[in-house]
């Protein structure tokens, strides 16, 4: 038999136990489509995705890609199944992406999702996922809230729309690296063309408030153009606020030890975060429950690329082979067109497993 | 020795300037019927020449058929990557001067630099959950562009023509267009933001990579 027949064989038999470990713990298990409608993904994550999705046009011209993350794909089968409640969802497949050569990448994966769920649905994914590695030593959860990220920003002395800035970007690491040298030195905005727009704010006035202009009303011109002079430009302490996040990012500590660490952050950098003790006892909490099986390691910066991740966030490695990541997605079913519902899941990695 | 295949642009300014920037070297084209698409030089036999439209004259220097022609700087960057590897810029020549620029409404006083832009595309999502479009003849250079500067929140649609007309028919938000002087974008009511520049182009001498001759020499 070929090594490819065999691996695929292998697959086959472990994606069975593995499902069958998710249906005990009362996953269900869902068929996702291959396919997915390209302008779902745009709206989602931009034109920046097509370059990593696999798409081609059918006969009408409409444009649809291989699905490029089963969690999308989960996301897209749930809105479409139109139910209201909390779902417990598992699948098994392929997840299609191009590299930045353009080659095909293939990554096969096994993951269970819970959405809507109306309690904390961290514990149960996390030790879901871990059952299956249950006979693996020497794992590591690497973990992070990425709503601790926002919180922090969102207690910086910053004008309203840095601070917005900062959390839109902060999947975008190079982008982000560069913003942060643009906040350093406070550079911003062109203050004489402000001052000639307020000749044509007095014009504007006059105007229809409803009238639309290139699908903006005048009165969301207006308001916009009175907010921003509003905010402040140049008196605010960027360069403070640059070395406190640059700190933060570098926190990675045991999850045991990370309370203690990120309080005394918080003291000595003398900063307000809102939801800090919520965050804090969640992770306390995993500690206690996981922390004695396992190594757990608070990473402040981990899973920041996964743009679609709101909250908690995690990886399981072994000898820095990533078995696992999840985390939770709670904006992910609005912007694919659904409403807003918290979402929590995770996927196993085959090809990294096998 | 094989001659050179030389292809120029078949209408227009771009014609006409091609033809007196060789003419300035000595090389006249000699005299035939208008219809006729192939052409030599009364004081060179070492050129086999043919008037092609801009576009298609990079298509032909990256497939390998031409040697050397004279186009537009923003049709070679428009395409693909791999056509930047087949063909080398031999000189930026003095005409055929036009940036890519991204514009906007005249009215949109609050959208005067990039950093508006990626604030207002943001918040236009969260309010109509859809991006902003963008009209453009040049959908690459426009997104490689866009996404550099942090304005991820937007939908190319493509434009055959009369993209100034596109914000104020439903059809996009804001344009990016090829612009000499920005009359036509002011007499569309359209604006250029302050830092959206995309690309300076002007006409340029290519020449394939693989071309060695040393006859266009006299053009560095």
């Amino acid at each position: 038999m070929s090594k490819a027949l065999i691996n695929k064989k292998n697959k086959e038999n472990i994606s069975k136990k593995i499902l069958n470990i998710f249906k005990k713990k009362g996953f269900n298990f869902i068929d996702l489509d291959i396919l997915i409608d390209t302008d779902l993904l745009t709206q989602r994550s931009g034109e920046a995705f097509k370059k990593y999705a696999l798409n081609f046009k059918d006969k009408s011209g409409k444009e649809i890609s291989l699905r490029p993350d089963l969690t999308i794909a989960t996301a897209i089968q749930y809105i479409e199944s139109k139910k209201k409640g909390t779902e417990k969802l598992s699948y098994f497949g392929s997840a299609f992406r191009l590299n930045k050569k353009r080659d095909l990448n293939v990554f096969d994966q096994i993951g269970c999702e819970i959405i809507n769920s109306k309690s904390s649905p961290e514990y149960l994914i996390l030790s879901t996922i871990l059952s299956v590695f249950q006979k693996l030593k020497k794992t590591e959860i690497v973990l992070n809230d990425l709503g601790l990220f926002q919180d922090l920003i969102n207690s910086l002395n910053l004008p309203q729309r840095w601070k917005l800035r900062l959390i839109r970007h902060y999947s975008r690491k190079e982008y982000f690296d560069e913003l942060l040298k643009r906040l350093d030195t406070n550079y911003d905005l062109d203050n004489e063309k402000i001052k000639i727009d307020y000749d044509r704010l007095e014009e504007l006035k006059k105007m229809n408030a409803d009238k639309v202009i290139g699908s903006r009303t005048v009165k969301e011109i207006i308001e916009r153009f009175e907010k921003k002079i509003k905010d402040p430009r140049d008196n605010f302490k960027g360069s403070r606020s640059v070395k406190i996040i640059k700190d933060f990012l570098k926190l990675k500590v045991p999850l045991g030890k990370s309370g203690n660490v990120i309080k005394k952050f918080v003291e000595k950098n003398n900063l307000k975060i809102k939801n800090i003790n919520q965050t804090l006892s969640k992770f306390n909490n995993l500690n206690k429950r996981l922390g004695s099986k396992q190594d757990i390691i608070f990473d402040a910066k981990f899973g920041r690329e996964t743009q679609y991740y709101t909250g908690l966030a995690f990886s399981i490695c072994k000898q820095n082979k990533e078995l696992a990541r999840g985390g939770e997605y709670n904006n992910l079913i609005k912007t694919l067109g659904g409403k807003q519902t918290p979402a929590f899941g995770a996927a196993i990695n085959l090809n990294q497993l096998i | 020795m094989s001659k050179i295949r030389l292809g120029l642009p078949s209408k227009g300014r771009l014609k006409d300037e091609s033809i007196r920037i060789f003419a300035s070297k000595n090389l006249n084209i000699k005299k035939t019927s208008s219809r006729n698409y192939f052409f030599n030089f009364e004081e060179s036999d070492n050129f086999d020449g043919i008037f092609l439209h801009a576009r298609e004259i990079i298509e032909r220097l990256n497939d390998g058929t031409l040697d050397a022609g004279v186009s537009g700087l923003d049709l070679l960057m428009e395409l693909p990557d791999e056509y930047q590897n087949n063909i080398k810029i031999l000189k930026k020549l003095d005409f055929g001067f036009a940036d890519l620029v991204v514009a906007v409404p005249n009215d949109w006083l609050d959208v005067q630099n990039i950093a508006d832009l990626e604030e207002v595309s943001f918040e236009f999502k969260e309010k109509y959950n859809r991006r902003m479009r963008v009209a453009t003849k040049y959908p690459k250079l426009t997104e490689d562009f866009l996404l550099s500067r942090g304005v991820t929140e937007f939908k190319i649609v493509g434009s055959l023509g009369a993209t100034e007309s596109y914000p104020f028919t439903g059809s996009a938000e804001l344009i990016t267009d090829i612009t000499s002087t920005g009359s036509t974008l002011k007499e569309n009511n359209l604006r250029i933001i302050s830092d959206g520049k995309i690309l300076k182009s002007s006409a340029c001498l290519f020449v394939s990579k693989k071309f060695k001759g040393k006859e266009l020499d006299i053009f560095k």
